[in-house]
């Protein structure tokens, strides 16, 4: 199904698409306040993006790097060059332990992998832990948004999600006492899991250690109770020095949620003794979007989600719609380098207005990309009969001013004139959801030569 | 070829010309605030309380009155045997510590701008101990308060770490219709001692 589609059914319920729209544009309002308030911030974004260009630019040498003092450190690495191969390594560690019960702390990568459903076809137990998480796997959902995955479902769909699964008292949506009834369920599972599975937010080369940030602090219950510890990792979250996490770190979370820092930057490097530490890096796909000079800044993201809560289309179609692991504007560059076909409608879910782009921490041109990615997508891939049919026209009428110019005065006439029913018919999309503006009298070149002639 | 050598191949045959790594120029952040009222109010805003003592000996006692009904206690301060009612050499895993009421431990670095304090291998003798514990208690001496992550990471370059976390404030979620909850998955509250 193409974006808009999706997107109408989202938008069936249009209280709930106010509410959703209202709720991240909070986020976004937080974040720049956070933003605000830091001296140099721009400055920051520009440190961001030049380490992370950098780390591309010398992308194998720092893979290598890497490895070799992760090995030191006692930490077993495994190379996974797709999902289906990852999914093959997790579950291949868990059977060498013995695993039947796994937490894992958000990652979206695994997502990506699809890698739940792979382990619990062979009877593992696979626990989301992040809260928002643990939510949309009760709903037998994926998140809709990177950072806040259950952004989508209202307080009274969580209480009615915990009173069947979890068995909770109808609470109304008390947040305060559904948080607290998952925080006793998770406890169990936490202290019961045999392994754990984390994403990684940063890994440095110069150590061969990651960094992995929560706010609920799962990722080191999990890490720290379970004997057995698997990080999963794309080969872009490589940074090249432990101190270039002082740039990262500052980004983050002030782009995310708009809070200083997540509550909690666990660093992590060894393994305790008598338990295991394991990294699995993967590609799926990143090395072929690497390797598109347009579209490889695409690799800087730190998936702080903020493009997304500034989107004016996110925030009025919902996650789902983008039937894609990383949804929004970032996701909509990424998405198309892997399946063309299947994602060449999502550079269309945009206004190409630019805000992803201004408020993107390390600078990614997202904006200019999905532009880009049109280009690439409607010569390669068919579009739509009524699209294709008015494009060409429209660019003929573009092509001859004396033209544009008749057309228009009939168009600004027919506004003012003809019933709202024939305006509104159905061929013109643009009257689908809303009134179109009464047609002004004069054209903006009949304005603008009147304009001149005043001022001289 | 194995997957490690495609990934390697494909990354060295796909990368663009090297690029310099930029020079970081911290004199761009200077905004000269006062480090320890800024300290203080980030800790507050992040959902923390800030607990000032003229010295580390008064920790226990102010504890003491803060959680007056607490059962299972830890701390890794000196002379701190008569408040301990756990002993970590008696725990066979981990696990046990799941009824920990409360826990002291030592940072030596905070962070001006965000709040956060450090903590490594040197200061958790095991390494879930701030996670599980119901209420942590961390005490920091104001002259290591560094304005921003790039000094802390200074500091921290110098000492090799195994594993190492950067707390601020207690745990907490918004995952519910946005709406802040403190106490998720870690511990349900942060107090931090300054002396």
């Amino acid at each position: 199904m193409n974006h808009s589609k999706a997107a109408s059914i989202f938008n069936k319920d249009e209280k709930k698409v106010d509410w959703h729209d209202k709720a991240l544009w909070f986020v976004r309002h937080k974040r720049d306040k956070a933003v605000h308030a830091v001296e140099g911030w721009e400055s920051l974004r520009n440190y961001g993006h030049g380490i992370k260009a950098h780390t591309l630019s010398n992308l194998d040498n720092y893979l290598i790097q890497f490895e070799e003092n992760a090995l030191k450190n006692g930490v077993q690495v495994h190379w996974a060059a797709n999902g289906d191969e990852h999914n093959k390594i997790v579950h291949g560690i868990l059977k060498e332990h013995n695993a039947k019960k796994v937490v894992k702390s958000k990652s979206m990568l695994t997502e990506e992998c699809h890698l739940n459903p792979f382990l619990e076809a062979d009877g593992i137990e696979v626990i989301d832990t992040d809260l928002g998480e643990r939510i949309v796997q009760l709903a037998k959902e994926s998140p809709s948004h990177i950072v806040l995955p259950a952004i989508h479902k209202t307080k009274e769909e969580v209480d009615e999600l915990f009173q069947e699964h979890l068995g909770t008292k109808p609470s109304g949506g008390d947040p305060q006492y559904l948080t607290g009834e998952a925080r006793k369920h998770l406890r169990k599972k936490f202290i019961s899991a045999d392994a754990a599975i984390t994403g990684v937010n940063f890994a440095i080369a110069e150590t061969g250690g990651f960094v992995v940030c929560t706010n609920e602090g799962n990722a080191d219950m999990g890490a720290h109770l379970a004997p057995v510890h698997i990080a999963c990792m794309g080969i872009e979250k490589l940074i090249p020095k432990q101190e270039h996490l002082g740039v990262f770190l500052r980004l983050l979370a002030r782009s995310a949620t708009g809070q200083p820092i997540t509550t909690y930057s666990s660093h992590f490097k060894k393994p305790v003794n008598g338990n295991k530490m394991h990294i699995v890096i993967v590609d799926n796909g990143r090395t072929e979007q690497l390797s598109r000079p347009d579209f490889r800044a695409s690799l800087h993201c730190i998936r702080c989600g903020a493009c997304m809560n500034t989107c004016p289309i996110y925030r009025r179609s919902g996650g789902h719609s983008y039937d894609a692991t990383i949804p929004g504007p970032i996701g909509s560059i990424l998405s198309p380098g892997k399946d063309l076909t299947k994602h060449s409608s999502l550079p269309f879910a945009s206004t190409l207005c630019g805000s992803c782009s201004d408020v993107c921490p390390v600078k990614i041109d997202i904006h200019s990309q999905l532009y880009k990615w049109r280009q690439i997508i409607t010569k390669e891939t068919p579009q739509p009969f009524v699209k294709k049919t008015s494009m060409k026209m429209m660019g003929k009428v573009f092509a001859k001013p004396m033209q544009f110019e008749r057309i228009g005065k009939v168009a600004r006439w027919s506004l003012r004139n003809l019933p709202k029913g024939v305006i509104n018919s159905k061929p013109n999309v643009w009257g689908k959801e809303r009134d179109l503006p009464s047609g002004p009298t004069e054209s903006f070149d009949d304005w603008y030569k009147k304009r001149k002639d005043n001022e001289q | 070829m194995s997957s490690r050598e495609h990934i390697l191949s494909r990354a060295k045959a796909n990368k663009p010309d090297l690029l310099e790594l930029p020079n970081l120029d911290l004199n761009v952040f200077v905004d000269g605030r006062d480090l320890i009222k800024e300290f203080k109010t980030k800790i507050e805003v992040v959902g923390g309380n800030v607990v000032d003592v003229v010295v580390k000996e008064n920790v226990i006692s102010q504890v003491s009155s803060l959680f007056p009904d607490t059962k299972a206690n830890f701390s890794t301060l000196e002379g701190t045997q008569d408040f301990n009612t756990i002993s970590l050499e008696a725990l066979n895993k981990p696990h046990e510590l799941e009824d920990l009421d409360i826990l002291i431990l030592e940072s030596d670095i905070g962070v001006a701008e965000n709040g956060a304090l450090w903590l490594s291998d040197n200061q958790i003798p095991i390494r879930v101990l701030p996670f599980i514990t119901k209420h942590l208690v961390l005490v920091l001496n104001k002259e290591n308060i560094v304005p921003f992550l790039h000094q802390a990471y200074q500091k921290i370059a110098s000492s090799e770490t195994d594993f190492g976390v950067f707390i601020s404030g207690p745990s907490k979620t918004a995952d519910i219709e946005q709406s802040l909850v403190i106490g998720a998955q870690g511990a349900l509250s942060l107090t931090v001692f300054i002396y």
